[in-house]
């Protein structure tokens, strides 16, 4: 029984003519099915809709998913199995991250860790311009 | 008959060219993400061919991990593999 977890990376197209609980539920499924398998979710990413640069199954819309995962090897066959045989979702692709995409990835996060937004510069607290004092005259 | 060749110009030996450096490795970039199609799509004609080495400058091992990042782009249609070139 393979114990090495490996972090992974799938990017999926659904169906874009769903609704979005049914998107949920597709993506639910795919959660669950990583989840039971000794799996455990990293990040997920929602793209939403985005048309396609050439039309899938006469379709011309579809809605992206990235999800990032870590999971043991023998995940990933019943993973694309279940990919496959899924009628909403078009296309699939998952790879392994490697040690660079890692690398990259770290160092990505460390700069946006190191540069954080710079909060708005206060407003300083002005006199008004105008006095108002009850009695002065109009000249 | 006597061939003659054309005396090298002295500019050329003194000054070479300045050789073009390829775009990644002075941003010392060590992966190319798939998913960057608005990069990606640089480097790829109208006709969505992939540009050659010798005209974008890029080294050989970025070259190799620039293409495998449009190939997967194309198969998730973030890329076409053929697009109609505006005539």
């Amino acid at each position: 029984m393979s114990t090495v977890q490996r972090i992974y990376e799938s990017t999926f197209i659904i169906n874009a003519s769903l609704d979005d609980a049914q998107v949920d539920a597709v993506i639910g499924r795919v959660q669950d099915l990583i989840v039971k398998n000794g799996g455990t979710i990293n990040a997920l990413n929602k793209w939403g809709r985005k048309r396609l640069s050439y039309s899938i199954n006469k379709k011309t819309n579809g809605f992206y998913v990235n999800l990032e995962f870590t999971a043991p090897g023998t995940l990933l066959s019943v993973l694309d199995r279940s990919f496959q045989l899924d009628e909403m979702i078009l296309r699939f692709l998952t790879i392994q991250l490697d040690r660079k995409a890692l690398a990259a990835r770290a160092k990505a996060q460390a700069e946006a860790a190191a540069a954080p937004p710079e909060p708005q510069p206060a407003v300083p607290a002005r006199e008004p311009l105008f006095k108002e004092s009850a009695g002065e005259a109009k000249s | 008959m006597i061939t003659t060749r054309k005396p090298r110009r002295e500019k050329d030996s003194q000054m070479p060219r300045k050789k073009r450096t390829c775009r990644f490795c002075d941003a010392k970039e060590i992966y190319i993400d798939y998913k960057d199609e608005k990069r990606l799509s640089r480097f790829v004609t109208e006709q969505g061919k992939i540009i050659p080495k010798r005209i974008t400058g890029t080294c050989a091992k970025h070259q190799r991990q620039l293409v495998k990042a449009i190939k997967r782009a194309r198969h998730l249609a973030m890329l076409p593999f053929v697009s109609d070139a505006i005539r």
